[in-house]
């Protein structure tokens, strides 16, 4: 209890966001830079597990734990599928709100009714939420396909242009996964006092006047949202809406980036990201092997280094660096579940 | 009309499976806190060990069975007291440790016993015929050891010393410690007796319903709605909730077909949470 963590309160500066933003703008440039499929095939996925991840990353800002990301990509990628076959609608720009929106207002009345509850209630219903999620995509063929999922839709066109190639496909990709941090950021930064009043002590905040489940729900909210940016591409890349592509168990892998990446910082779900979804493409991993090795870096991160390795990162550099300012003190109490003490 | 009858036997017994399993679950969470992520992974643990014993080593079913009960009861015994017991307070960090876990098993037991389903099936056979009614010999003996393990729970926490000390800690820890309750004594204990639990659960059914790898989410996922619709925590809430979601779960088998009844429990769930958030019986035995 008594190792110092490095900032409970999420450091002012804007240095995370602003490097997590360029990282992945940065990725706009490796289409000028090769056409291997196989970079472009981890390129994509690398994104689309960030943008996933982020959404994790917003809940645990306040302590919460979400499975339910695979449900808000399902109700982004659907939508837009459903968009685009059903309603011929191409426009890039108007799928990326769609998949934005309509997972969000899913979330609303969900988010409004669970979060008032303790954070427990959160955890169990959300996973219970992804079981769901299978049975309604199997359960409703006029509207999804049921077990043959959505193929054929048109490929999305920006100002007339129509993305088809393998390049278009990665750019899209990259917009979405752009958009994804740039919200994530946002949110977690204007809100950062909030959420980290709520992180901290969330009956201490309740009690001075702030509405925790207000602002527990407006992330949820936005998180669903995010989570359907990278529904939305990863329909995008696969060219299908399927139930396969949203499988329960997936939750856990965005779980395990947001964790093992380290989660108090913007940084974490993106290193987590791509250190994790690379290593399972370089060891040949399958899903359920590489989960294995998840759970174990997860009770690793969890045990011996809270901030995972964005955290352990940060504290090996300040100990390089003696003349830099100390880390700031942390009371034993942080490392407390919020709910301990009522 | 025996056509529903007979279904409301299936869900008796759907019913008193679903209630063993959940005692494990709410009991962890009553006493420590700890939300276990793990549980659906013990119950598929005792399974394969129950089919490991009596299949590679020769073993009796029945005694497979005990071997199973002991060997999950053992692992959540060491889980507790190497790894769980540091942090036992801090429910997010616990309840990570346990999803760690339970990804490690799976996984395991993917790697020791391969994707397919083992040939595991239940040795007594047959089935039972009385006016019109049908009831597997396997389902009636599987109900019986079943609402047999719940009795002894029952008894195990109402009615014993151990009982009364796993309530006391569960009631008010530091009142509790202070009257010379060691926490960390008893935690490993009652994790165990949960563990134990998922694991006879697992060796008991699997034979009569179907052994996979993957099949502790589903056990899991139930375990979460039975212990929401009861009250977190709540023994004998969850004991009511698990009849309840049997019997859902068997008429909305037979008389809506598919998986309707699935949506149909987590509806209900959602509504219990915005009417009575504190389960069926109104009372939480813990306020974490």
């Amino acid at each position: 209890m008594a190792r110092p963590r490095l900032d409970v309160l999420p450091s002012k500066s804007n240095a995370g966001e602003t490097v997590g933003i360029l990282v992945i703008a940065a990725a706009f440039i490796i289409p000028a830079l090769t056409r291997s499929p196989m970079v472009y095939s981890v390129a994509n996925q690398i994104l689309i597990a960030v943008t996933a991840a982020f959404s994790v990353y917003i809940m645990m800002r306040m302590n919460l734990l979400t499975f339910a990301v695979p449900t808000f990509m399902a109700v982004g990628g659907y939508t837009a599928a459903i968009a685009g076959r059903s309603f011929g609608i191409t426009d890039l720009i108007v799928l990326t709100l769609l998949a934005f929106a309509v997972p969000a207002l899913f979330a609303l009345p969900l988010g409004a009714l669970v979060l008032r509850l303790r954070g427990v209630y959160f955890v169990l219903v959300t996973f219970v939420l992804t079981q769901i999620t299978q049975l309604v995509l199997f359960e409703t063929p006029s509207l999804t396909g049921g077990s043959n999922g959505l193929v054929g839709m048109p490929a999305p066109t920006l100002f007339g242009i129509t993305l088809a190639d393998n390049q278009a496909v990665l750019s899209v990709t990259t917009a979405l996964a752009l958009m994804g941090v740039i919200v994530t950021a946002t949110v977690t930064r204007i809100f950062r006092q909030h959420f980290a009043a709520i992180e901290e002590n969330e009956v201490l905040a309740q009690s001075l006047g702030l509405v925790v489940w207000h602002y527990k729900a407006l992330g949820f909210v936005i998180a669903a949202g995010v989570s359907g940016l990278a529904g939305f591409a990863l329909v995008n890349m696969l060219l299908t809406a399927h139930p396969s592509s949203f499988a329960p168990l997936s939750s856990v892998n965005y779980i395990a980036y947001t964790i093992i990446g380290g989660k108090s910082s913007i940084l974490g779900p993106l290193v987590g990201g791509c250190v994790l979804v690379w290593a399972s493409d370089l060891l040949a991993l399958q899903g359920e092997y590489s989960q294995g090795l998840f759970g174990f870096l997860i009770m690793v991160v969890v045990l011996l280094a809270k901030d995972g390795i964005v955290g352990a990162g940060a504290y090996w550099l300040h100990r390089l660096r003696p003349n830099r300012a100390p880390a700031m003190p942390v009371p034993a109490s942080a490392s407390f579940g919020p709910g301990d003490r009522t | 009309m025996d056509g529903f009858i007979a279904t409301g036997l299936i869900g008796i017994s759907l019913g008193a499976q679903y209630a063993l399993l959940a005692l494990g679950f709410t009991l962890i969470f009553g006493i420590l806190g700890v939300i276990n992520f793990a549980h659906g992974g013990f119950y598929v643990l005792g399974g394969y060990l129950a089919y490991a014993a009596g299949h590679y080593l020769g073993i009796s079913y029945p005694l497979a069975v005990l071997a199973a009960t002991f060997g999950t009861a053992a692992l959540g015994y060491l889980f507790e007291l190497l790894v769980l017991e540091r942090v036992v307070d801090d429910q997010l960090t616990t309840l990570m440790l346990t999803l760690g876990l339970y990804l490690m098993m799976s996984t395991g037991i993917l790697v020791v016993f391969g994707p397919q389903a083992p040939d595991f099936k239940f040795p007594v056979s047959g089935v039972l015929r009385g006016g019109g009614l049908y009831m597997p010999i396997e389902n009636l003996i599987v109900l019986g050891v079943c609402l047999a393990a719940i009795v002894f729970v029952y008894l195990l926490v109402y009615r014993s010393g151990l009982g009364r000390a796993l309530r006391a800690l569960a009631e008010d820890r530091q009142v509790a410690a202070a009257q010379g309750l060691r926490p960390k004594l008893l935690f490993p204990l009652a994790f165990a007796l949960a563990t134990g639990l998922a694991g006879l659960t697992g060796a008991l059914v699997t034979p009569v319903l179907s052994l996979a790898p993957y099949l502790g989410d589903p056990a899991l996922a139930t375990s979460f709605l039975i212990v929401i619709l009861g009250g977190l925590g709540s023994v004998g809430g969850a004991t009511a909730a698990a009849f309840i979601v049997g019997m859902v779960e068997a008429y909305s088998a037979v008389y809506l077909g598919g998986s309707k009844g699935a949506l149909a429990l987590f509806v209900l769930v959602l509504i219990m949470l915005v009417v009575r958030p504190s389960g069926l019986f109104g009372r939480e035995s813990r306020g974490a």
